[in-house]
């Protein structure tokens, strides 16, 4: 009877402890910082574990492959969607044209920073990181290729899918995708359209620009598109912008841009860009990396902020390779 | 008593688990819901264990598990703990068999899923709405590992205390 409740007591007693310790953990790994001994075992860890890793994603590749068929066969709404929008722009060809006009020349500002963009080789997607309530995954580019924490994490040269975190190794590296709840970028939505097209076709500006020829207009535009500064400068001295505000996804599901002002003259269709500041402050992320398009806004009149819902222009989960930019 | 053997190979289990959990568990997990390997680990192995040698593997288990998986330190650990005590606890209610397993897996795995959302609050990192996380994270994880310990519970238990053979 006495052995029995010393046992209860030790017991009782161990619990206690192994909690106090466990919390002692927590509290370690929450204050100290990235070169903290805790953060440098799961680094350890992190790169003995990537055979292991590796030949798991190669048993789950060929399940994968069948998922993604399968959603295809099945995911007849959004091909049906495809369709309509496909017969959109048949009905309005000139439209389409001007559309597409204005995208590429949307698409060379763009493309003009790409110039100063340092990429890490090309990298592919090892594993997801475990945890339900995160979007990680890890590539296999890491410190022996340039890669450093918190580095934009891109497909093609400007598609933005994430950012590396801190835990990154000699031959690894951890992503946050932009579905993750954490993450987060300032993001500026810009109009398909040019200022000039907007103030419309009989202005004066437009007139001078369609007399000049598009290539004039191009030549006029290449010296601002050589720096950073000078695209931050383009796009908010032309008022191009149709607001700013902070990319995230919301517990929804939904990707979205928060504390877009009332006033913004946000619409659907509106490309979303990295801002690349806020305010006076560089941010993570350089300017003009595309992330997707709006694809709806709306707000009550109970609202402080604008609501807007974008559709990101690649699913982070379906990619499989990526690059890190590492220096801009 | 216990032999040497059973405790050896309890440890390996719940390493193994805590292996899965951090290596393969990502691959199957679907939003909210996914295997919780190094819980079920845990609840098989401690059988038979006493509560102290219990709470022991629980721990350095979910320490295990911390390190490999690359979560929030001391959160594996404490579910651990948890899984391994009400393991215990379900023993000592004389809950037997795969009832047993089954009923201390799913409380495991709901006070698993709360304490990883909570390390999130602690930590000031953004987590669901709880009530939200209760009823489509937690509720689907518990009937999901519920039924994973249904199906392959009894098999690892027999599998682990398998009676030693003395040769005289």
């Amino acid at each position: 009877m006495g052995r029995r409740k010393s046992n209860a007591v030790s017991g009782l007693a161990a619990l206690i402890v192994l909690c106090v310790t466990s919390l002692i953990l927590f509290t370690i790994y929450v204050k100290e910082d990235e070169q903290g001994p805790l953060h440098t075992i799961q680094l350890g860890a992190s790169e003995v574990l990537r055979p292991v890793r590796g030949l798991f994603a190669l048993a789950a590749s060929p399940f994968q492959a069948a998922s993604y068929r399968i959603e295809g066969v099945l995911d007849t709404s959004e091909r049906k969607e495809f369709e309509e929008k496909a017969r959109e722009y048949e009905e309005g060809a000139a439209e389409a044209a001007r559309l597409r006009q204005e995208n590429g020349r949307l698409r060379q500002l763009l493309e003009g920073e790409q110039a100063s963009f340092k990429y890490a080789p090309l990298a592919r997607i090892v594993a997801p990181v475990g945890g339900q309530l995160t979007e990680r995954v890890v590539i296999n580019v890491g410190t022996n290729q340039g890669v450093g924490p918190e580095q934009p994490v891109v497909v093609g040269n400007n598609i933005l899918v994430g950012r590396t975190t801190d835990r990154v190794t000699p031959n690894t590296a951890e992503v946050m995708l932009i579905t993750d709840r954490n993450f987060a970028a300032g993001v500026r939505l810009l109009p398909p359209q040019t200022p000039a097209e907007e103030s419309g076709p009989g202005s004066a500006t437009s007139r001078e620009s369609t007399m000049a020829g598009e290539s004039t207009r191009q030549e006029s535009t290449a010296p601002r598109r050589s720096s950073p500064a000078s695209l931050r400068e383009d796009l908010a001295s032309a008022g191009g912008s149709h607001g700013e505000g902070l990319l995230r996804t919301n517990w929804e599901g939904y990707l979205g841009v928060d504390y877009v002002d009332l006033n913004a003259g946000a619409e659907q269709g509106d490309f979303v860009v990295t801002s690349g500041r806020a305010g006076d402050r560089e941010l993570l992320f350089p300017p003009g990396l595309l992330v997707g398009t709006v694809e709806s806004v709306s707000s009550q009149d109970i609202d402080q902020y604008k609501k807007i819902v974008i559709t990101p222009v690649l699913k982070p989960d379906d990619v499989q390779e990526v690059r890190v930019i590492v220096n801009w | 008593m216990l032999g040497q053997a059973f405790i050896v190979r309890a440890a390996i289990l719940v390493a193994l688990g805590a292996l899965l959990e951090a290596a393969l568990s990502p691959f199957l997990t679907l939003g909210w819901v996914g295997p919780k390997f190094l819980v079920l680990g845990v609840v098989v192995a401690v059988t038979n264990l006493r509560e102290l040698q219990a709470l022991l593997l629980g721990f350095f288990g979910g320490v295990l598990t911390d390190a490999l998986s690359g979560g929030l330190f001391g959160v594996g650990a404490l579910g651990g703990i948890v899984a391994a005590a009400v393991s215990v606890r379900a023993g000592a209610a004389r809950v037997k068999g795969e009832a047993r397993l089954v009923l201390a897996q799913a409380v495991a795995v709901a006070v698993y899923d709360l304490l990883s959302l909570f390390g999130l609050y602690l930590a000031s990192r953004e987590g669901p709405p709880l009530a939200r996380y209760i009823l489509g994270g937690v509720g689907p994880d518990v009937l999901l590992n519920a039924f994973l310990a249904y199906l392959v519970g009894g098999w690892l238990l027999k599998l682990v205390i398998t009676k030693e053979e003395h040769w005289i």
